[in-house]
């Protein structure tokens, strides 16, 4: 097993995923009016009131980057229903008897719930384009928003998956899934300032990594201060590896 | 051609796999081996229990028994999709645990319920497969195409699989698992839920594929596909063997042939020579003799009636089929334990009533 092999077998699980996005792209756009919603309706509201101090950018600028890191969340943590979805219909089982190791099967995944957050970012961009939302559009931000984007989902959707190896039917995911997304998002710096939040939890916030996600795109979307962010892709890594060699190894859990 | 290319490609696998033995070791390998093997879910249920068997190279195996006898626990096993509890399982001699990847490598495995992609087109999920398997990019297309020409899929490639009939996605689902070129076939009930000519082609297509060398297991609970595929078959009841043999040896162990003889009118008892068979019922006009093979035995029972001067208007023989095999075997088993789970139950019926 050599590491080209590795790669290659997990390109190819994503390639499946891409190939089906090809074939059926209604998911991608019905997935951009939840996004939409906030910034059109709750984004321009509390930019016309004014009620939140966000420093020097406008309230809509502010949650640009948080809008695209939660639809991105809200994509890669329910990935693990697609997952148990698969192994209903058997396509599971089929990828592990072949010769592919486990692990490049749930990096494949997991690449491939980053394809579809790719998709989600790149309606957001267009979005805040229409919007006239103002947002540093320098190539390597962009390409910075990317590759965060990727990171992150690939982050959540090896978590999720790690979830549905123990959870096991799509209703359960259904709640976790559910359980989960609300409060990561509440208790982070998406749609308001930590600095506006009360001390206790200012504290959850800190420990939530939306919030090191939300940083990271803010400081190459709008700030263009860089100091964070290689604590934040550092982080994202490290739970990224955690996350794939935990979920591959409780993957065949889904099969009993 | 595409034989041509299927059997260079054994060639080259044989050698592969040679390597790893000397010659003499590899005359004697099984293709599965299998030493005590059992596996138990918690709560002590033994879906395998102790088994033992080896299937030989080039042959089709078949492993019969009603549902829950264990059949399908034994594939994945092999498909390294579950592991042992105890017991040794080789696949050409390489043992599944310790190297399941090359294990899983040299198999192509179709599961009982439809599993290709529903949402790609048959080409694509044989393209993604190839990839998995590692074929080279050089030997991809030429391997999608023939496996597709081989299941008569050609024409359909580029359609989505989700237009497709049931007996149009079993035949892509071994197709699937022959873009690998594999040295072993396990199929789980590959022909279940479909309409006889498309059984037919499934079956055509894998007596094929055991021609061009492929050895092959298959599970089923059909007797006559197991009658008709199968070298030899292992019927399995309750996680164990409990009879394996070839299907002649099988029918011969529940009893001859038995060969009735009508007569024109009715005529007193009489007495047939033991050398002949021996008579298992009689009535007035019928008699059912019990012989070692049927059609030998009609000559010398028609020489018989003649000689006595009794007129015959038919002769039928009745030989047992796997079916009757089968009832022997494993519904035995299954009526002690519908029985003795009942009487467990009946007891805790009676303990909650108190």
């Amino acid at each position: 097993m050599n590491i080209i092999q590795f790669l290659y077998n997990a390109i190819t699980i994503a390639e499946m995923e891409a190939r089906k996005i090809r074939h059926d792209t209604t998911e991608l756009w019905t997935r951009l009016v939840q996004p939409a919603l906030w910034l059109l309706i709750f984004g321009e509201t509390f930019n016309a009131m004014r009620a939140m101090s966000t420093g020097s950018f406008s309230y809509i600028q502010f949650i640009t980057p948080g809008i695209l890191a939660q639809s991105v969340l809200f994509i890669a943590i329910f990935y693990g229903i697609t997952v148990v979805w698969e192994r209903d219909v058997g396509i599971i089982t089929k990828l592990l008897s072949t010769p592919a190791s486990h692990v490049s099967i749930v990096l494949g995944k997991s690449l491939a719930a980053s394809i579809r957050g790719i998709f989600q970012a790149m309606m957001i961009f267009v979005l805040a384009l229409i919007l006239e939302v103002h947002i540093r559009l320098d190539p390597i931000d962009i390409a910075g928003v990317f590759a965060v984007t990727i990171l992150f989902a690939m982050c959540f959707s090896s978590l999720s998956m790690l979830l549905a190896s123990f959870m096991k039917t799509r209703d359960r995911m259904m709640g976790i899934g559910q359980a989960l997304t609300m409060p990561l998002f509440f208790a982070s710096n998406a749609i308001y300032p930590i600095s506006a939040m009360p001390v206790w939890l200012q504290y959850i916030s800190k420990c939530n990594p939306l919030s090191y996600v939300v940083d990271a795109m803010r400081s190459m979307l709008l700030s263009g201060s860089y100091e964070n962010l290689p604590l934040d892709i550092l982080i994202l890594i490290a739970s990224t590896v955690v996350f794939v060699s935990l979920a591959s190894v409780t993957i065949k859990r889904l099969l009993e | 051609m595409i034989n041509k290319i299927w059997i260079n490609y054994k060639c080259y696998i044989e050698q592969e796999i040679m390597s790893h033995f000397n010659s003499q070791d590899f005359e004697t390998i099984g293709a599965i081996e299998a030493n005590n093997l059992t596996k138990s879910y918690h709560g002590g249920i033994r879906a395998v229990d102790e088994m033992s068997f080896t299937i030989r190279k080039g042959e089709i195996f078949g492993m019969l028994g009603p549902n829950g006898a264990g059949k399908t626990t034994v594939i994945k096993m092999i498909v390294t999709l579950t592991k042992a509890t105890s017991g040794a399982l080789q696949v050409f001699g390489i043992d599944v645990t310790r190297s399941p990847e090359t294990v899983r490598g040299m198999l192509g495995y179709v599961p009982q319920s439809i599993s290709v992609d529903t949402d790609l087109t048959a080409y694509e999920n044989l393209l993604i497969f190839s990839k998995l398997f590692n074929v080279s990019k050089k030997e991809r297309d030429e391997r999608i195409t023939s496996s597709l020409e081989y299941m008569g899929l050609t024409e359909r490639a580029s359609d989505l699989v989700k237009h497709y009939s049931g007996g149009m996605m079993r035949r892509l689902e071994i197709a699937q698992a022959l873009v690998n070129r594999p040295r072993i076939l396990l199929l789980d009930e590959p022909s279940i839920g479909l309409d006889p000519a498309s059984k037919k082609h499934v079956w055509e297509s894998i007596k094929q594929l055991n021609r061009d060398g492929t050895t092959i297991l298959i599970t089923t609970h059909d007797m006559s596909e197991a009658d008709e595929l199968c070298g030899r078959i292992a019927i399995m009841s309750a996680g164990k063997i409990s009879v394996m043999g070839s299907p002649t040896e099988l029918k011969k162990t529940v009893g001859g042939d038995v060969v009735t003889v009508n007569l024109t009118s009715a005529h007193p008892i009489i007495a047939i020579p033991k050398e002949i068979g021996s008579v298992v019922h009689s009535s007035e006009k019928s008699i059912q003799i019990l012989a070692i093979n049927g059609e030998h035995a009609v000559p010398p029972i028609a020489d018989f009636f003649r000689s006595h001067e009794i007129k015959v208007d038919s002769i039928l023989v009745n030989k047992p089929n796997l079916d009757d095999v089968f009832m022997k075997y494993a519904k035995r088993r299954l009526a002690d334990e519908i029985h003795t789970g009942a009487s467990q139950e009946r007891r805790n019926f009676v303990r909650h009533a108190r």
